[in-house]
């Protein structure tokens, strides 16, 4: 069964002025059960647009989405009572301190009383809060407030899990840590869909991603499918031993370079093609001009990324 | 924990981190009725006719200090979602498994508390220190307009500060309907001798209506089928507005 359905979903904002913002036209995907699913896309794709859908704090213009077989415009109470939510911002309770932001949470959960106190003390060491317990939260650092926010989603066994940039603002062996809790969770069969721009994080976390830009998908897959579609794209970073002047980067730009940044002694670029052609041209330019270092390497996901969402404009 | 009593603890929570929420719910409408009331019994008292009686103006006044009361108890609950916003939990709590409208009627079981507690001290203020008669048969009656009025002043502020994306738009919105809504109404003066114009606004105004319920439950001051008849208008205003409130909550996005 799958956990997410979504069909071609459609989310329309209308503005003050006459002009309509289409934060999401006509996208469709399903995510298995005990999956992690990852959204990549850059701001303004329509990722947090489709979170708000799915944990229906917003309606679909068009379309259809489901939460566990729930539809999430037909039956949103049966969808939140299925789910767990990080969303982008900082969400926090200020004036309250940290046991009764997870406290409270569990409660308008659902959870009761006991069980409440008996999950605080795993979920309270788990994220490092036991010395900020009893501290207001708006006195908190805003790393510290994200790490209440997402200690939350813990205190609960919701299903399905959505967490739009999650990470974001914590220090990275908290992240690690979450990120490994996320692992755990999939493995109990929880599902999980994470909206992120950290492209490693996705590549380390996700079983399936989807690349989408201006409410349209442009790619999904494991990672080695989309792997696939950046065949013949490598990156090429190259140090001169003299500084990168007007000549030398015409010379390189003539070998056609999907992308090219030069820096000071350094140029880096992304080609697509025959690897052998294009080091025998570089060849030629290192006989006039030295190279100090010479680094190769097969396309990652921000490379595909880059690319896709570059063709998409 | 229910969802509904999940928001009430929450709402205590909150309400209990700044005591000056409190002093500004409870002791600013006694503070009217012993400063306001006492400067205007003085040259009032026996000058004006409510009904074929005559009463002091300390007790004319006294139901309109309970609906001022009420009104700023909701006022400071819905400015509450202002918080909410500022904190970002706004959005988080549309996503957990309650219905709006159980949100929005758990934020006033702890208000109606509220409202409650300020007005039994008003009333034991008017009663022990200003004489005031009180209908204590009628208590049941005061009782309910508290959580009906309560709730109605709660859904409808509730709707703009939903919808309101500034707070200072939201509290200039608030303090325009308040003196609007308290002046042209019964809760000053009796309308009987006032501009048409201002009778006919009077009538159409809900605090008219509050002020009126309060007056016949604690003075019985009014005629009843009158009484009855504000009475269902502000029932039928409360629904209006939790149904307008809970559709700002599906559109808040």
């Amino acid at each position: 069964m799958n956990a997410i359905e979504v069909e071609e979903l459609r989310k329309v904002y209308r503005s003050n002025t006459d002009d309509a913002v289409r934060a999401l036209d006509g996208v469709s995907f399903q995510v298995p059960q005990g999956c992690i699913y990852g959204l990549l896309g850059p701001n303004g794709a329509g990722k947090s647009t489709l979170v708000k859908i799915l944990t229906t704090i917003t309606s679909p213009t068009s379309g259809r989405a489901a939460v566990l077989g729930r539809d999430v415009a037909l039956h949103p109470l049966e969808v939140r009572q299925q789910i767990a939510v990080v969303l982008q911002q900082t969400a926090v309770e200020t004036l309250l301190n940290v046991q009764d932001n997870l406290l409270i949470y569990a409660y308008l959960h659902g959870i009761r009383r006991r069980e409440a106190r008996e999950r605080l003390g795993a979920v309270v060491d788990e994220f490092d809060l036991s010395d900020q317990l009893r501290e207001t939260v708006q006195d908190l650092s805003i790393g510290t407030k994200r790490r209440v926010q997402v200690a939350k989603i813990f205190m609960l066994d919701s299903p399905v899990i959505f967490l739009d940039e999650a990470t974001t603002g914590m220090d990275p062996l908290m992240r690690r840590r979450v990120m490994d809790r996320i692992r755990t969770e999939a493995r109990k069969g929880r599902t999980v869909l994470l909206t992120t721009q950290v492209l490693s994080e996705a590549e380390q976390l996700c079983d399936t991603i989807m690349i989408i830009d201006r409410g349209r998908k442009l790619a999904f897959g494991t990672l080695q499918d989309l792997r696939r579609l950046s065949e013949h794209m490598f990156r090429v970073n190259l140090s001169f031993s003299g500084g990168t002047d007007g000549d030398l980067v015409s010379r390189l730009e003539a070998l056609k370079p999907v992308e090219l940044k030069a820096e000071g002694k350094t140029v880096e670029m992304l080609f697509r093609g025959e690897q052998s052609s294009l080091l025998e041209k570089l060849a030629e330019i290192s006989r006039s001009i030295s190279i100090t270092q010479f680094e190769v390497r097969g396309a990652g996901l921000e490379e595909i990324f880059l690319t896709l969402v570059k063709h998409a404009k | 924990m229910s969802g509904i009593a999940a928001v009430v603890y929450r709402d205590y929570r909150q309400r209990i981190t700044n005591i000056g929420f409190l002093f500004w719910d409870l002791f600013t409408p006694i503070a009217y009725l012993t400063l306001f009331g006492t400067g205007f019994e003085r040259l009032l008292t026996g000058s004006f006719i409510v009904d074929g009686q005559v009463p002091a103006y300390t007790s004319f006044l006294l139901p309109g200090v309970i609906a001022m009361t009420i009104f700023g108890v909701a006022m400071n609950t819905s400015w509450g979602f202002f918080m909410d916003k500022d904190s970002g939990i706004f959005y988080e709590l549309l996503t957990y498994p309650i219905t709006r409208r159980q949100f929005l009627i758990g934020k006033i079981c702890f208000n109606v508390l509220l409202s409650a507690v300020g007005s039994l001290l008003a009333i034991a203020l008017g009663v022990f220190a200003m004489k005031v008669q009180i209908r204590w048969d009628l208590l049941p009656l005061t009782a309910a307009a508290i959580i009906v009025t309560t709730a109605g002043w709660f859904f409808l502020l509730s709707i703009f500060a939903i919808r309101l994306r500034r707070m200072d738009s939201f509290n200039t919105f608030t303090s325009a309907a308040y003196i609007i809504l308290m002046f042209i109404s019964t809760m000053f003066y009796p309308i009987a001798e006032m501009p048409v114009w201002f009778r006919v606004t009077a009538w159409f105004n809900p605090m008219t209506w509050q002020v009126d319920l309060f007056r016949f439950s604690l003075l019985g001051i009014g005629t009843p089928s009158t009484i009855l008849l504000e009475g269902a208008a502000f029932v039928l205003f409360t629904m209006v507005c939790l149904a307008f409130a809970v559709r700002a909550l599906d559109r808040a996005a």
